[in-house]
């Protein structure tokens, strides 16, 4: 939904998200999360971590945990290609983490109308990494709940 | 004038007057006739007269001025020196060392004014040190004088709580809802170790009957233990009062309660009120002997509350010696010539062999040099564990005497170095180590003349480097630990079963000991026996990168090793190469690096192990404890890194080695901490991160 009424709308709290792919479904992080978006990098593997992280990283010279979403979601396995990107969050209890994305899409803003928090049809555990359905014009996105996902154990 | 850039040398200088006010009164407790002992207490004394006053804080003066008369008077032969005038002193020193905490943390010297200790000063003046009865009894009472401070016995000091407007209201409210509106005050032990879960638990009880309206200090404050040993509330409930003090009376380390009925007007009239009529007021209920304990106590926590938000917090500082800071300049000015010769290089149009030979040359120079800076720079952050344990043998004296031992403290290497946040954080579990020898290791005298030992028990401290790390033995030549009894406690514990006890080695017992809640004491004492021990010191120790051992002989004595590393930050390190991935092992833990032809392998107990030069060493194969790919084909010798960690060994076996280079030691950031082989990471020159193996966490 575009924000098209200019003046006559009556101005709601607009969240931006950036929305990312992930399989064929979409997904919005908050922005005021994201500390910045950078491309695939070496990463070093480590031993005996939890299954969802993946590696390490290092970002200007810090070592950042990367996890996966996929894996932390339970959907196969990563496939890097050129668009794939590393979306580095921050967050107070963990500092830095980064989490590996398919694509970048692009970045929208929603109010809260845009957003259907009932949608929550329990049919399967994927649901609880996920706080609401935004609509986007005709896009369906699903808006992750990011501490839910930086908390610790995958789906089983 | 304005005196507060002086805080920091005043804090500082005082620290500094007080220890050796500390050391030398015990060396005087033992030669009392020592003239020059005396000569050095009374120039600390003096010294410490002048910068209290000349930083305005006048309390604190009149008790050194005070202090400085009595050792007068001994300097000149009037008194004589006996363990009451000891006992005072050293009373005197825990005075003057709380105003430096208040100093620290409010930057005033807030309002307690130990006349009770000045009181007893004057007597021993006036009474020449020969009248020892007055002095005894005055002896007698302090310790009730003191604690009451602490208390305020009669400190009904929820009568004297600033209260803002708006809780006020919400009192006023209360009183108009028909309900009744208490004032209380609680008090909690001060051995209690965690204050805050203790008012948690009182806050619960008490909301069981009503609505707590005010807390002072702050819940928050409470919450993050920012509060001395009482806080007060005002509580609104349709209840009666004594139900709900018992209910708070139940909570475990609570000492007491004082409560009663109040009203709003009263916290109302207050607030309007200028602080003399509080204090004049605060003076009225209590009885006159305690009503100077009260009334400091009582303005402390306004004080406390007005000082909130002036707080200078002082900055945690390092001294240096000149010689290491000239070392530091000299290797810097050294640098900048290596730059400008690398600038040379790449400004001058040569090109060919010549260029790339100085080039590397200068290279070669600027590692040298950097790696130089890093030590130069390590030196100037180590101090001496001196600052940390010379307040030990005061320690002991009064534990001592608390537990009725005799006993002695012998250090020895208390100018061993280490890192300033080491130094910092090693003082709590060497306390603890310390005062576990002095309740559990060390027997009572008759159980020790029964032994034939010498009645008075030793602890000795000892410190030295041994390679890339500082250690700390504290040992005691007392009852050893015996194993039997920690067996049977840990049977009865569940923690092994009986048959397993059998076969457990006294390694594995004494392991036990470290466990959680694991207390061997039979009863609870302040000093310990609530089994929050031994397990913390393991995990302070640990956190810090180092590790605890223990050695014990049954009848002799006990020996607790504790082993740090040097530095924390950047260490000399072995990159190896597993498969495709590059791992670190601290140099510092390195023994050696062997080839082994396959071979040479050997079974014991279907573990592989070598046979290397008589030490049977087994050999872990780093591929399989992290995980990587499986080899296609065994090579026909094996590169194998010996580590050490105390006595035992053990062979890593790497694909490759790459070679030494020098790391920065990065944290793996929380989500993957719990890693316990991976001891953090590092980047490396190509922006790759390699991981550090833990090799202590490998044994």
């Amino acid at each position: 939904m575009k924000d098209e009424y200019g003046l006559d709308v009556v101005e709601k709290e607009k969240v931006q998200y950036i929305v990312v792919s992930i399989g064929n479904e979409h997904y919005g992080l908050d922005i005021s999360y994201v500390d910045n978006i950078v491309r695939m990098c070496k990463i070093t593997r480590v031993p005996k971590a939890p299954f969802h992280y993946i590696g390490i990283i290092n970002i200007r010279g810090e070592v950042v945990p990367l996890m996966s979403l996929r894996r932390k979601m339970g959907l196969e396995d990563d496939t890097f290609t050129d668009i794939s990107r590393i979306i580095i969050l921050k967050t107070e209890e963990q500092g830095l983490v980064g989490v590996v994305v398919d694509e970048v899409k692009e970045v929208i803003a929603l109010t809260e109308d845009d957003i259907d928090r009932n949608a929550q049809n329990s049919q399967g555990d994927k649901q609880n990494y996920i706080n609401g359905i935004g609509k986007n014009g005709d896009e369906l996105i699903s808006i992750l709940e990011l501490s839910a996902i930086l908390e610790e154990g995958t789906m089983s | 004038m304005d005196v507060s850039q002086y805080l920091d040398i005043f804090i500082d200088e005082t620290n500094g007057h007080i220890q050796t006010l500390n050391d030398n009164i015990m060396i005087l407790e033992k030669e009392p006739e020592n003239k020059d002992v005396i000569n050095e207490i009374f120039r600390a004394a003096h010294s410490l007269k002048g910068m209290a006053g000349t930083m305005g804080f006048k309390k604190m003066q009149r008790l050194t001025h005070d202090m400085e008369n009595v050792f007068q008077e001994v300097r000149n032969d009037n008194i004589k020196v006996n363990s009451n005038l000891i006992d005072i002193l050293f009373n005197c020193l825990d005075a003057i060392e709380e105003y430096l905490e208040t100093v620290k943390a409010t930057s005033n010297e807030g309002d307690n004014g130990n006349e009770a200790l000045i009181q007893q000063l004057n007597d021993y003046l006036s009474s020449g040190g020969s009248a020892t009865q007055t002095t005894g009894a005055a002896e007698a009472d302090k310790p009730e004088v003191s604690d009451a401070s602490q208390e305020s016995s009669d400190g009904k000091t929820y009568l004297t709580i600033d209260v803002d407007d708006v809780s006020c209201n919400k009192i006023k409210e209360a009183q108009e809802a028909g309900l009744h509106v208490y004032g209380m005050t609680v008090h909690i032990q001060k051995e209690c170790l965690l204050k805050a879960a203790r008012a948690f638990l009182v806050f619960k009880a008490i909301e069981d009957f009503g609505e707590i309206l005010v807390y002072n200090p702050s819940s928050q404050d409470i919450e993050d233990e920012k509060f001395e040993f009482e806080f007060s509330l005002v509580i609104a409930s349709e209840h009666d009062l004594q139900p709900m003090v018992d209910a708070v009376k139940a909570v475990s380390e609570i000492e007491g309660v004082d409560a009663g009925e109040v009203s709003y007007e009263h916290y109302l009239e207050k607030t309007d009120l200028p602080e003399e009529s509080q204090q004049e007021e605060e003076t009225k209920p209590a009885a006159k002997s305690s009503a100077e304990p009260a009334k400091t106590s009582a303005s402390k926590t306004a004080s406390n509350n007005k000082n909130a938000n002036n707080k200078p917090v002082t900055a945690r500082t390092v001294r240096v010696d000149i010689e290491k800071l000239d070392a530091l300049m000299n290797q810097v000015s050294e640098l900048i010539i290596a730059k400008n010769s690398l600038v040379a290089i790449s400004d001058s149009d040569q090109s060919g062999d010549y260029n790339t030979q100085t080039f590397h040359d200068q290279i070669e120079y600027l590692e040298r040099i950097t790696t130089n800076l890093h030590e130069s720079v390590m030196k100037v952050r180590m101090v001496p564990i001196e600052s940390v344990v010379n307040k030990f043998p005061r320690m002991i004296r009064d534990l001592s005497r608390k537990l009725n031992k005799p006993m002695e403290l012998y250090m020895s290497g208390e100018e061993t170095e280490l890192d300033r946040t080491v130094v910092d954080q090693i003082g709590d579990p060497l306390q603890h180590l310390l005062r576990n020898s002095a309740d559990h290791g060390i027997e009572s005298p008759e159980e020790r003349r029964k032994c034939g030992k010498p009645e008075t028990g030793s602890i000795i401290l000892n410190a030295f480097q041994e390679g890339n790390n500082v250690i700390i033995e504290v040992k005691d030549d007392g009852a050893g630990i015996d194993t039997e009894r920690v067996k049977a406690k840990a049977v009865e514990r569940g923690l092994v079963t009986e048959e397993q006890a059998e076969n457990l080695s006294q390694k594995e017992i004494i392991d036990f000991l470290f466990m959680p809640s694991f207390s061997m004491a039979k009863k609870i004492t302040d000093i310990s026996g609530r089994g929050v021990g031994l397990d913390v010191v393991k995990s302070n120790i640990e956190a810090l990168g180092g590790d605890v051992t223990v050695k014990s002989v049954k009848g002799t004595g006990t020996t607790f090793i504790v082993r740090l590393p040097l530095t924390l930050a950047i260490i000399q390190a072995l990159m190896v190469e597993v498969r495709d991935e590059k791992y670190a092992i601290a140099l510092g833990s390195i023994q050696n690096i062997e080839s082994i032809p396959v071979g040479d392998i050997k079974y014991v107990q279907a573990e592989e192990v070598i046979h290397l030069r008589g030490l049977v060493i087994p050999l872990i194969r780093l591929d399989q404890l992290l995980d990587s790919a499986p080899k296609e084909e065994e090579p026909e010798t094996l590169t194998v890194v010996i580590v050490k960690k105390g006595d035992s060994y053990a062979g890593l076996v790497v694909d490759n080695l790459i070679g030494q280079q020098e790391i920065v030691i990065k944290s793996l950031g929380k989500c993957i901490d719990n890693n316990k082989i991976i001891s953090g990471a590092t980047i490396l020159g190509d922006g790759e991160v390699a991981l550090i193996l833990d090799v202590n966490a490998i044994f």
